[in-house]
């Protein structure tokens, strides 16, 4: 290589590095001058994707969506919001599940925000403090493969997925991660200590599969590798829409409930554009995105009444949801994670 | 006007320099790693954790011993013979490279799912674990066995058949080829420890998955830093003879100046046999794979909305990969310049080379982010733009660009640079029309490994890359969890499809004899 060719490549590679290094000042003059709104988002992108594009639509505010990947898969979001708590880069954070939004809280990361539009949902679902509002919401359910489970063997409560006609047969994803440790919190606090314990260890003892998601789950049930496992609605709904052969049971219909996991959307403390935050969650909590939740692929509940759904999206007046405090779930779930459930998992994966 | 003479002798600034340099690299993880230092009395890594790391290692041992298996004949043939399809099948057993491990491991388990319980059962487990990191690990020795043969001259190699046929040649390349060949296998190995995607897609508990969860299920940084560290005390073990051994042989094969380049002979009548044997690796590494994740098109294919994440996030991608190999080869060239012909320190820069690989990239991203966080706004352009991804990829792959530097460097002659000195030329000159020529192959060769290594990170562009300025593998994993089969089987194929356009674009410009 000739001298000259040093030169010509070493100033391309200034530009390069220029360009990379000069665009997050854009970004920012932008965030700042033309209306943009950071949302970091743990729901599932091709859900919040639309959503966030309609916002732009109707008010001409920029969203620069951060989706995330699922918690098993990389160190997620929930750590760089934590890290990036004395200047944040993120407004808003639009969590999936309540757990994630308490652990904002906890940490000293959100701030707390009382939309107009919060005053028509129910309280049941957000902070008493504001810093988490809780809207449409997705439900646990068990998924099970019709091909694999003959008609009048359904599984009807979260429990039988310990019964010997599912032994080898019953999966469920981490329940380090997620909202299957939101669900695992959620048994821990209505069944008590004791029995919690005993259904994890009698799932354990059943031949039941750890698996490290639940689209994993909705996937190997679908396929046939398992009978039964325990999901969230949308995933039953992509399922559903795939043409797999796959049912639902919404669990403990006549017992304890099932449990309901509300998307709750949070205002970051100390946002660099915290006007645009604040009108991105009031969009976000309008009946107009409870309805475009419900008719997209997530299926999602509404919990407003009186809010349209499709006909296979069931409505939260026809469920028994579980009673449950969602403010107290996070920390219950913290002392759950680094005891009883990390051993579990230990004892229980290869 | 400074000689050029200083280039060449020992000196008491060459190991301050090193230790500089590999300070600067590890940089983004010391806040961690401080804090887990400073912020604990005692810390109990209990005995999961270590079961865990046992089946890491069992896992990257397991994958090194077969990367090398295959890598190293394959590497070898590759840069000797021509064979039908040789270029087009290279092509295709390079893309894994390209690609997430945890996209390999979603295609093995579905394709096992298709093929029935013993499948399943085959390949949930630590064999399925080996097949998904075989993907990277075998083009990975494949390509640095092959660099390392073109670096021998025409002239050794023509010397050798005369002296004996192919046998004798295949012999002589091979034993002057296996210590780097090694190395790249053991690198190979070390980077599935700090990989926790394939072990949790198939049920395999791995040291790297330990330490995601104290991330992301305890929040317990201080637990995933010291988890962290163990993780590399562990390889230093394993690496730290084997580094001693290698440099002390990589040393000895110092080479005179390239006169007449390595001309590639017809493979004659083993030619099928050599073909045979690349489609069996490129089916089993990437076609089969790719077939399971392919396989949901069958219900329909949707190109659009690929298409529309490919220009969204194209022109970041190519960034990342482009900017993380210049840093990582710019850094690698620094330490070969650092080291010298010091056979000592090559030995301590190597060994500390390969112990880095074992450093989860959560840790230094997460440091990176903090540290930003910290900063003043003025510093954004550093710490929280797309240049940040890039020096944060860069200095995770630095060690692939060090190994490949020192090599390169020792391959110049020292009778060069008496000679430059001794008619006067400056350190500058002699850098410019000698040695950064001299070494220009092989550092596009590491700036093309590690952008191909670099545009596969997921969890570090995750971390840090600016709001909207994503990759397409992240843009892949993002949508890949409640996504259709179909769009997310759509994405895939237009990734390989362009991976593979581009990695046969880049072989067609710059010449695959050049690498």
């Amino acid at each position: 290589m000739r001298p000259n060719s040093v030169g010509i490549v070493t100033t391309v590679v200034l530009l390069l590095f220029a360009h990379a290094g000069c665009n997050r000042h854009r970004d920012d003059a932008a965030a700042v001058d033309s209306g943009e709104v950071v949302v970091y988002t743990s729901v599932d992108d091709v859900f919040a994707r639309p959503i966030c594009e309609q916002f732009e639509r109707d008010t001409g505010i920029k969203v620069q969506l951060v989706p995330d990947t699922e918690e098993t898969k990389s160190t997620g979001l929930l750590n760089r919001l934590i890290a990036e708590k004395d200047r944040p880069v993120c407004d808003v954070f639009w969590s999936g599940d309540p757990i994630r939004a308490a652990i904002l809280k906890s940490k000293g990361v959100s701030a707390p925000y009382a939309s107009p539009q919060a005053a028509e949902l129910p309280k049941l679902y957000s902070d008493p403090e504001g810093h988490w509002t809780g809207f449409s919401c997705r439900a646990r359910v068990i998924i099970y493969n019709r091909d694999l489970v003959p008609a009048g063997q359904e599984p009807n409560l979260v429990l039988d997925l310990v019964d010997a006609r599912f032994k080898d047969k019953a999966c469920l994803a981490n329940p380090l991660f997620g909202t299957t440790s939101m669900h695992a919190a959620a048994l821990f606090e209505k069944l008590g200590e004791v029995e919690a314990r005993k259904f994890f260890d009698d799932f354990a003892a059943n031949g039941g599969t750890i698996l490290s998601a639940n689209g994993e789950v909705r996937r190997r049930v679908a396929n046939g590798e398992f009978a039964v496992g325990l999901a969230d609605t949308d995933d039953y709904n992509v399922a559903r829409q795939e043409g797999k052969p796959v049912d639902v049971v919404y669990p403990d219909a006549n017992g304890m409930g099932t449990v309901i996991v509300p998307n709750c959307i949070v205002l970051i403390a100390g946002s660099p554009n915290a006007e645009n935050g604040k009108r991105f969650i009031d969009y976000l909590l309008t009946p107009a995105v409870e309805q475009a939740l419900a008719e997209s692929e997530a299926a999602q509940m509404p919990v407003r009444n009186g809010v349209p759904v499709p006909e296979h999206v069931v409505s939260l007046d026809q469920l028994k949801p579980m009673e449950i405090d969602y403010g107290t779930l996070g920390s219950r779930l913290e002392g759950l994670t680094k005891g009883f459930l990390k051993e579990w998992v230990d004892r229980n994966s290869r | 006007m400074i000689s050029c003479l200083w280039l060449e002798r020992p000196a008491a600034w060459r190991p301050a320099a090193l230790m500089l340099l590999l300070g600067l690299v590890t940089l983004p993880a010391w806040p961690l790693a401080w804090q887990a230092v400073a912020g604990s009395d005692t810390i109990e890594l209990g005995s999961a954790f270590w079961s865990a790391m046992r089946n890491s290692l069992e896992i990257a041992l397991s994958v090194a011993a077969i990367a090398l298996a295959i890598g190293l004949p394959a590497g070898l043939v590759a840069a000797l013979y021509e064979f039908p399809g040789r270029r087009l099948l290279l092509t295709a057993v390079t893309i894994p490279l390209l690609a997430p491990s945890f996209l390999w491991a979603i295609g093995w388990s579905a394709l096992a799912g298709q093929l029935g319980p013993l499948a399943t059962a085959w390949t949930n487990g630590p064999w399925g674990c080996c097949l998904v990191f075989l993907a990277s690990a075998v083009p990975l020795v494949l390509w640095i066995t092959f660099a390392a043969t073109t670096s021998l001259t025409g002239t050794q190699v023509e010397a050798a058949r005369m002296a004996g046929g192919e046998r004798n040649v295949v012999r002589y390349t091979g034993r002057y080829v296996a210590v780097t060949a090694i190395l790249a296998s053991v690198l190979a190995g070390i980077l599935t420890v700090s990989d926790p995607g394939p072990g949790q897609i198939l049920g395999r508990r791995t040291a790297a998955a330990e330490v995601l969860t104290s991330f992301s299920s305890l929040h317990d940084y201080g637990l995933a830093a010291w988890q962290c560290l163990a993780l590399t005390l562990a390889v230093l073990v394993v690496v730290a003879p084997l580094a001693i051994l290698a440099t002390g042989r990589l040393s000895s094969q110092i080479l005179a100046r390239q006169v007449s380049p390595l001309r590639r002979h017809s493979a004659g009548r083993r030619a099928p046999t050599i073909s045979a044997a690349f489609i069996a690796i490129v089916f089993l590494l990437s076609v089969a794979p790719l077939a399971g994740l392919l396989l949901p098109l069958r219900d329909g294919v949707d190109l659009s909305r690929a298409w529309r994440e490919v220009v969204r996030t194209g022109p970041n991608t190519l960034m990342y990969a482009v900017g993380a190999g210049v840093i990582a080869a710019g850094l690698g060239f620094l330490a070969a310049l650092g080291v010298g012909r010091g056979p000592r320190l090559r030995a301590v820069v190597l060994g500390a080379c390969l112990v880095l690989f074992a450093l989860p990239p959560s840790l230094g991203a997460l440091g990176v982010v903090q540290t930003a966080t910290s900063a003043p706004a003025w510093l954004d352009w550093l710490t929280r733009s797309r240049l940040t991804v890039c020096v944060e990829l860069g200095l995770r792959f630095f060690s692939i660009a060090a190994i490949i530097a020192l090599r390169s460097w020792g391959s110049l002659s020292a009778t060069w640079t008496q000679a430059a000195a001794l008619h006067g030329v400056s350190t500058t000159k002699y850098l410019a029309r000698v040695v950064v020529p001299h070494m220009f192959p092989a550092l596009a060769a590491a700036i093309l490994l590690i952008g191909l290594l670099a545009t596969a990170d997921v969890g570090s562009v995750l971390l840090l890359h600016p709001p909207g300025q994503g990759s397409l593998p992240l843009a892949i994993f993002t949508v890949m969890a409640n996504a259709p089969e179909s769009l997310v089987a759509s994405l895939c194929l237009v990734y390989v499809v362009l991976a593979f356009a581009i990695v046969s674009v880049v072989w067609w410009k710059t010449g695959s004899d050049q690498l």
